[in-house]
């Protein structure tokens, strides 16, 4: 394919990153920019947690001082966005890159194509971490043993709470958001389980999470396997100890989206699937620049977007 | 126009769930015998793994009357959907027996098989690695093995030639054994080819359905279901691999003792693909073939089967362990050097039907005129399932006087448009073209269409769990594990099929995706 369409700028992602790096491109007037997000919708992940009257909020939004829902956080950038000429390509996934010659295939409704551009961000977020990773789970493999995005999307998109007497496995901020949603929509209170000696989240996240939720803190677990045969029914630690419930949330631990770049053969450390970072988060090849969760950690959505518009400025000198 | 990836073939047979609560459309839903007709079947077969399918398969090329039935919810759930995925060649079989011969058979068969079902298969060849010296002196005993089961195309290998073939190995590598010709295959998708054609071609086909005893008269039995209805039928065959033991109790089947030998694997991402270029064997010991490095046909790599010897019933025989997950990353790292660098997707374990009195046990007549018992089908059914439904229709011609007349109308094939196609199939634009969702991406990880989802779901085996789902399409079992996708999947099942929402399984009744509201939760 000779005839790929050139973009000045690609953007692998529309969540608050690839959203901040199309914003800051725009304040210095970089163009023509395309910004590529596979789902339905701009936002990226805190899209996911919809606007609900008595719902727990779960997204600080440090300049106004507010914890808001993800939702409207994002609305918020995504107006932002929608005020700048990126050209925006919904339900379009990037499903292989070419470094060197900065190309990108994409497929979506209009099919398949390929696109070129002078410089690259990657802005694909982060997803939890699956039983298999964490490598102190095993077990069965039961119904009912799900992420966050699940709880999610069966709580404020079905308006169904998956678990009753739930199990979270982890305990940062998103298993302190997912053991509060759960409560706030009358589950019992979840048992949090995870090998650290207290919990990941620090002091104030769990204080603001104690309106709705005080989990069980067994704590320090090293190794555990998941019971049941057709549906979960518990966890049981090596210890021999036991905690039943009819669903787990396997929570937070972020592991970044740099499948992209990890096949197409960018520098990727393994097996954290961490990118290989050089000065002003540019990639091991040039042109090519990453924002936001795929950094790796976890950073909040709306650092996510200030990391993008912080990366604009990198790309526009690199221009 | 004819539309992308649909195949809508006149499907003879018929296809039921057992579902109490409901949770699949009434017409497919299975409530009493009258359903299938009056007519006794000519044979019945338990267990719709991948022996039961392959028989299945077989038998429907005649003009008989064939129920299939399975306990669980979708064809291949059992062991058939947990091994190592491989088409051996046999070579080291013990010469002389009777798995010898299938596996030769069927390895002969499964080129123009795979090609003719539609099942994703690539023969790219194995090696038998020696790390120690006292192991590289049985590559030679491995050879003549191999002669012996009429492998001749096996060669032997220095250290240098294995290493120039690949380049990973472990540096204790000190010779090899090539054997050309190992295939590794998509083993979920045998079991559905199989039947899928089976039931086109007119046997029937009940889904979640427990057998729980037979009943036993002159001519003509009945199989009694766990929910008490009678299945009447001339010929039964015990194809329940690790459940043929408490079904042989059910008619007088004569005495063998089996258990659940487990194996554990741990699959790797697809970066790791690259570290190998051929399946990587070890020597075997008098007790386990030991831990193997594969790819697999989806572009991953896959390490393992432990060996772990459980009690018959062990409600555990399929689960993982820790220390089992240890053992295959130690027993694979001894074949290839970099495996504990890469990213690990999933991890998953299987059950051998270890059979006391050998593998392949076949007993015709078994109790009763006219009942089969197979048992011991321990760790190359899958290679062999296609060979053996040929042994054991010769059998039952013998046997127990089965009649055979071709059936002209039936198919062998799977037409070129079955759904799916994605292994073989990129997308391309006219795809798109012929139909929107087939550009709509719901699985990001395996890049798996709306389309293709819809595809299979309206595919003759009509899947309705999530799980049938995936062994069908491959989503979910990407390295996000179905964190993307599971909600949008069920969505997409949910609109498609009618089934509510709250109502999808994972694997049939009790495996809801949600907590059932009403379920009082006790310890
Ligand atoms: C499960 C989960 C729960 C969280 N919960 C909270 C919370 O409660 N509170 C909080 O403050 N923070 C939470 N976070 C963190 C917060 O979501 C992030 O800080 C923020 O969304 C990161 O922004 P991002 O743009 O880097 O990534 P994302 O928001 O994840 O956006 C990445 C986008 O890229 C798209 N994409 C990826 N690959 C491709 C591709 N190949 N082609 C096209 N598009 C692609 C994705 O579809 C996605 O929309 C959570 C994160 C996760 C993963
Ligand atoms: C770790 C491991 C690795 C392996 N690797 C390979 C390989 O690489 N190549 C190869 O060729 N083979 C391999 N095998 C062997 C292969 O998987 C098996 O031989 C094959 O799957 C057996 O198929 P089956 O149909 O006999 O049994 P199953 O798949 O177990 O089918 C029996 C079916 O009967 C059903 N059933 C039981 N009782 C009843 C009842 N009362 N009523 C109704 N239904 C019932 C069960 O639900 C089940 O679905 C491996 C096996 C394991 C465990």
């Amino acid at each position: 394919m000779s005839n790929a369409q050139h973009f000045k700028v690609a953007i692998i992602g529309g969540g608050p990153a690839g959203i901040g790096v199309a914003v800051g491109l725009a304040k210095r007037g970089v163009g023509p920019v395309v910004l590529i997000e596979r789902r339905t919708e701009i936002g990226g992940t805190p899209m996911g947690y919809r606007k609900k009257p008595g719902g727990v909020p779960t997204f600080v939004e440090w300049t106004r001082g507010r914890v808001v829902f993800g939702e409207e956080l994002a609305g918020r950038l995504a107006k932002r966005l929608a005020l700048t000429d990126t050209a925006i390509r919904l339900s379009t996934q990037v499903t292989k890159i070419d470094p060197a010659e900065k190309r990108l295939t994409l497929l979506g409704q209009e099919g398949v194509c390929d696109i070129t551009a002078d410089a690259v961000v990657l802005t694909a977020g982060a997803r939890e971490q699956t039983p298999a990773e964490k490598g102190w789970l095993a077990g069965a493999r039961t119904s009912r043993v799900g992420f966050t995005r699940h709880l999610t999307g069966w709580l404020d998109g079905h308006g169904l709470l998956p678990a009753r007497k739930p199990v979270v496995v982890g305990s940062d901020l998103i298993a302190y958001s997912a053991a509060a949603k759960m409560r706030d929509a009358g589950s019992d209170e979840p048992v949090m389980i995870d090998q650290r000696r207290g919990p990941s989240a620090g002091l104030f996240e769990r204080f603001f999470f104690r309106r709705w939720t005080r989990p069980d803190w067994p704590g320090g677990v090293t190794a555990v396997e998941i019971k049941g045969d057709r549906y979960f029914v518990g966890i049981k630690s090596n210890d021999g100890k036991e905690w039943p419930g009819d669903g787990v949330i396997i929570c937070g631990e972020l592991v970044p989206n740099t499948e992209l770049a990890l096949l197409g053969g960018l520098a990727v450390e393994l097996p954290s699937r961490q990118l290989q970072l050089a000065r002003g988060q540019a990639l091991s090849q040039p042109g090519w620049f990453a924002a936001g969760n795929v950094l790796g950690g976890f950073h909040g959505a709306q650092w996510c977007y200030f990391n993008g518009r912080r990366v604009a400025r990198t790309v526009s000198h690199f221009l | 126009m004819t539309q992308f990836g649909t195949w809508q073939p006149k499907i003879r047979g018929r296809l039921f769930y057992n579902w109490p609560c409901g949770t699949c459309e009434e017409a497919l839903r299975f409530i009493s015998p009258v359903q299938l007709g009056s007519k006794p079947y000519d044979v019945a077969i338990v267990g719709a793994g991948v022996v039961g399918c392959a028989l299945a398969y077989r038998l429907s090329m005649y003009d008989l009357r064939v129920l299939l039935v399975e306990r669980l919810h979708d064809v291949g759930e059992g062991t058939s959907k947990a091994n190592s995925a491989l088409i051996h060649t046999g070579y080291d079989a013990k010469p002389g027996t009777l798995e010898s011969e299938l596996l030769r058979e069927a390895a002969a068969y499964w080129p123009d098989l795979a090609a003719r079902l539609k099942i994703p298969l690539d023969p790219i060849g194995g090696i038998m690695m020696a790390v120690t010296d006292e192991q590289e002196r049985q590559l030679e005993v491995a050879k003549k093995n191999a002669y012996a089961n009429r492998a001749t195309d096996v060669s032997i290998l220095s250290a240098a030639e294995v290493r120039e073939r690949e380049p990973n190995a472990s540096s204790d590598v000190c010779g090899g054994l090539l054997v050309p010709r190992e295939s590794m295959i998509d083993p979920f998708m045998a079991s559905i080819a199989y039947a899928e054609v089976a039931l086109v071609n007119g046997i029937d086909l009940l889904l979640g359905v427990d057998i729980a005893g037979v009943e036993l008269g002159q001519a003509l039995h009945h199989l009694i279901t766990a929910d008490g209805h009678r299945l009447p039928a001339c010929r039964i065959v015990n194809a329940a691999g690790l459940g043929s033991r408490r079904l042989a109790d059910g008619y007088g089947g004569g005495a063998f003792d089996i258990n659940p030998r487990r194996g554990q694997f741990v699959l790797f991402d697809q970066s790791a693909r690259s570290l190998v270029r051929h399946i990587l064997l070890p020597v075997p010991t008098v007790n386990t073939k030991g831990v193997l490095v594969s790819p697999t046909i989806f572009g991953n790599l896959l390490v393992g089967p432990t060996a772990e010897d459980l009690p018959l019933d062990d409600p555990e025989a399929a689960h993982t362990t820790l220390e089992g997950i240890r053992r295959v990353i130690e027993g694979g790292s001894c074949l290839v050097s970099g495996l504990t660098e890469q990213p690990v997707v999933a991890t998953y374990a299987g059950a051998r039907c270890a059979c006391n009195q050998g593998s392949y046990v076949i007993r015709y007549n078994d109790g009763a005129p006219g009942l089969v018992t197979l048992t011991g089908v321990r760790s190359t059914g899958l290679t062999a399932s296609i060979s053996l439904a040929r042994h054991l229709i010769d059998g039952m011609q013998k046997e127990l006087g089965l009649e055979l007349s071709p059936d002209i109308e039936a198919l062998d094939t799977r037409p070129e448009s079955a759904w799916p196609g994605w292994w073989r199939r990129p997308f391309a634009n006219d795809t798109v073209d012929a139909r929107v969702d087939h550009g709509c991406v719901v699985c990001f990880c395996e890049v798996i269409s709306e389309g293709e989802i819809r595809d299979a779901l309206d595919s003759p085996l009509k899947p309705r769990t999530m799980d049938a789902l995936k062994r069908r399409t491959r989503s979910m079992m990407g390295r996000c594990q179905g964190f993307d996708c599971q909600v949008p999947l069920a969505e997409i099942m949910s609109s498609h099929t009618g089934i509510t929402i709250s109502q999808l399984t994972k694997n049939g009744p009790g495996s809801e995706l949600v907590a059932p509201s009403q379920r009082a939760f006790t310890a």
